[in-house]
């Protein structure tokens, strides 16, 4: 198997999923000739011409908005927005429109917004954000936050085969630093199945996204102990099943991830926890999160808000040792 | 400065028996105070450490001002601050481990509660390597597997009477030795073989429908509920709570509900609840488990195993579907709870429209001796102990 980038695997899961399926389509700003702001729909216009690759005014609710009436009439939109952070501006046609379609008509939304999120490139506050808990209290869409590049691959076929809309959160700060083998051709990774990233005994580090492979190198050893690292993959739906069987194995929890910490996705996850799971633990379940401020642009204080190895290694070296 | 008195409003320190940095248990004199009534010693309301004394002796103070500061977060055994003397070994360090209740312990967390409970290990025999030395859950599993050797004890289960007849002894190609049965089994065959010789058994079984109870039971077993809706059916039909002496039958006012409780391979043995008509489920639960548990660490008295008026044998956790019990003389009946059993069975709305449900179901076998009652009242009673069941409401 060929190792690629995270980026390229985004790109690789989109066009095979085009070459395929005549039915899938982009739209976005500057993802035509220009390629995207970060390249991933590169060489896409050229490959399959403008009446699949659209430029898009730089209007999020239009985007998301046409996309809806696309899917609806048996299209399947994939909606790049620049920076996650703009899809403020397509919330309503998101989570009022496309979400409760199927609740109020029946009819099948199969749309996906890709969203380029997560900070650690001094982007500040416009422009780092992780709002996936935002969707998370809108029932009617799925949310799918990859890791890997193979992940990132399958989870954007799985993401537009899905009947529902689907949240594609894939974090730029991943893009070309993770690499990995992907497998050729098409393939789906499930959704609402997370991935043991690496098995343990001792204490479960819950994660998804970016902050897992900060999660994989802050418990490489501490005082050997035997750091159980789950990876989501999907945050809605969650994979409780699996989040339970390694609570009971380890009976200690932390949860870490880089969006804000009230009302997270570490907050329904601890409470998954305490409500099926309260006579296997043996300590508290700790979050390890950004504290509930913007993201600056200042390097040193955006270091100080995301969660840093450090900072894992110290949540875990105190719950094992409570 | 404690209230001494409903017109005492103001004390004095006289002296301060504890100085900064002291241990002191809770109840143990800490202050003397003299008010214009009595002249007394002032107990320490916690165990700790004294932090800190606010108010100097001699110094009179109103009734309610805070006089010392105690820190109950601390250990006993440990110098003072202002002591430069080593730390005593760690064995006289070590604080009362767990779960004394004076809020100096660590807290116990819910799966070592759980775990501890499920091995039947005392907490406080297993040292804690956790913060404030809480027991952790490694610790507990290093106990279990180590030092806490001896099995696990075996889960209270409450068995049937009934007793598989042995096998035919194989022929003797390689005659194992045998042994004399124990005095406790011995008894128990003398008692059933003349149950059987004396009584007319016969058995009658009901089925019911248990969501009722399921749905009411919380964390309690079935086994209270049944005997709680049995109660209430002996009350519609008190012929069988009765016992039968020759020819003579008794008809009991009171209900004295016998459970029989398995001790394992030793025996078996059925302790009575006195009363039980008197009691809710709960307090039936609360009973039941507190006469079982005594019955295996065999502190039960004489009087806490005889005079049953009806007994009730509950060994479904097995999975067994069906028993004939063997009356416990000289009552008249005995009720054998099984396994309680999801089946589809046909459901009738209100409407009398006929459906397939999943339905958790039970059969209650009831053993009976014919010479006290016939089928017909044995049935009316099985009929009115699932009527109880089926309709249970708290």
């Amino acid at each position: 198997m060929p190792e690629i980038t995270y980026l390229e695997a985004i790109s690789d899961g989109l066009r095979e999923e085009m070459r395929h399926d005549e039915s899938v389509f982009c739209m976005g700003e500057d993802i035509g000739e220009f390629g995207g702001a970060f390249k991933v729909t590169d060489g896409f216009f050229e490959e399959f011409g403008a009446n699949r690759v659209w430029d898009t005014p730089l209007a999020e609710n239009a985007i998301v908005g046409a996309a809806v009436g696309a899917a609806v009439e048996g299209l399947r939109p994939v909606c790049e927005m620049q920076f996650a952070d703009f899809i403020a501006c397509g919330f309503d046609q998101l989570v009022n429109v496309a979400a409760k379609m199927y609740y109020r008509q029946g009819l099948a939304v199969p749309m996906v917004v890709r969203l380029p999120s997560g900070g650690g490139f001094s982007g500040g506050p416009f422009h780092s954000q992780n709002p996936e808990a935002w969707f998370l209290q809108s029932p009617g869409l799925k949310v799918v936050a990859p890791s890997t590049a193979e992940d990132a691959k399958g989870l954007l076929a799985s993401a537009i085969r899905d009947p529902n809309p689907v949240l594609y959160l894939e974090h730029k700060n991943l893009y070309r630093r993770v690499k990995g083998e992907v497998p050729e051709g098409r393939y789906e990774t499930p959704m609402g199945e997370l991935r043991v990233a690496r098995e343990g005994t001792d204490l479960t580090l819950v994660s998804y996204g970016a902050m897992v492979h900060t999660a994989l190198e802050a418990t490489e050893d501490i005082d050997g102990a035997s750091i159980e690292v789950l990876d989501l993959r999907t945050l809605c739906p969650l994979d409780r099943d699996g989040i339970l069987e390694s609570v009971r194995k380890t009976s200690k929890v932390v949860v870490l991830h880089e969006a804000t910490r009230s009302c997270g996705v570490g907050a329904e996850v601890a409470s998954l926890i305490a409500e099926e799971a309260f006579e296997d633990l043996d300590g508290p379940v700790v979050r390890v999160t950004a504290p509930d401020v913007p993201i600056p642009f200042s390097p040193p204080l955006e270091r100080a808000v995301l969660p840093q190895v450090d900072d894992v290694k110290e949540a875990c070296r105190e719950l094992l040792a409570y | 400065m404690p209230q001494m008195g409903v017109s005492v409003a103001e004390g004095t320190i006289t002296a301060w028996r504890k100085r900064p940095g002291d241990w002191v248990e809770r109840d143990e004199v800490i202050v003397e105070i003299s008010t214009d009534k009595v002249e007394t010693e002032v107990p320490s309301p916690a165990a700790g450490r004294v932090a800190e004394l606010l108010v100097d002796e001699g110094t009179t103070v109103d009734v309610g001002t805070l006089l010392a500061k105690i820190d109950t977060g601390s250990r006993p055994g440990q110098p003072h601050a202002d002591e430069s003397d080593p730390p005593p070994p760690a064995e006289e360090t070590a604080p009362e481990a767990n779960g004394n209740g004076n809020g100096k312990a660590p807290p116990v967390s819910p799966v070592v509660r759980r775990m501890a409970d499920e091995h039947s290990v005392e907490l406080s025999a297993v040292s804690g390597t956790g913060r404030r030395g809480r027991v952790t859950k490694k610790d507990l599993l290093a106990f279990i597997e180590q030092d806490g050797a001896k099995p696990a004890e075996r889960p209270l289960h409450i068995e049937s009477p009934y007793k598989e007849e042995p096998a035919a002894p194989a022929p003797a190609a390689a005659a194992a030795e045998g042994e004399r049965l124990s005095v406790m089994r011995r008894q128990i065959g003398e008692h059933m073989v003349r149950s059987l010789h004396e009584a007319a058994h016969c058995t009658t079984i009901v089925e019911a429908d248990m969501t009722a109870i399921e749905a009411a039971r919380g964390r309690l077993s079935y086994l209270p509920l049944v005997a709680r809706a049995t109660i209430a059916a002996l009350r519609e039909h008190p012929r069988l709570n009765a016992t039968l002496e020759g020819d003579h039958l008794t008809v009991h006012e009171e209900v004295h509900l016998g459970i029989a409780v398995s001790l394992g391979e030793e025996g078996l043995i059925v302790p009575v609840v006195r009363n039980a008509h008197e009691l809710s489920h709960e307090g039936l639960g609360a009973r039941i488990k507190d006469l079982a548990a005594r019955a295996r660490s065999k502190q039960l008295s004489p009087d806490e195993v005889g005079g049953a008026t009806f007994t009730i044998t509950n060994p479904g956790r097995y999975g067994a579907l069906l028993a004939t019990p063997i009356i416990n003389q000289p009552q008249v009946a005995i009720l054998d709870l099984e396994a309680v059993v999801k089946r589809p069975v046909v459901v009738t709305d209100g409407q009398g429209g006929d459906s397939i449900a999943i339905r958790p179901m039970t059969y209650f076998c009831m053993s009976w001796d014919h010479r006290a009652l016939d089928g017909v009242g044995a049935a009316e009673f099985l009929g009115s102990v699932k009527r109880h069941v089926e309709g249970w409401s708290d």
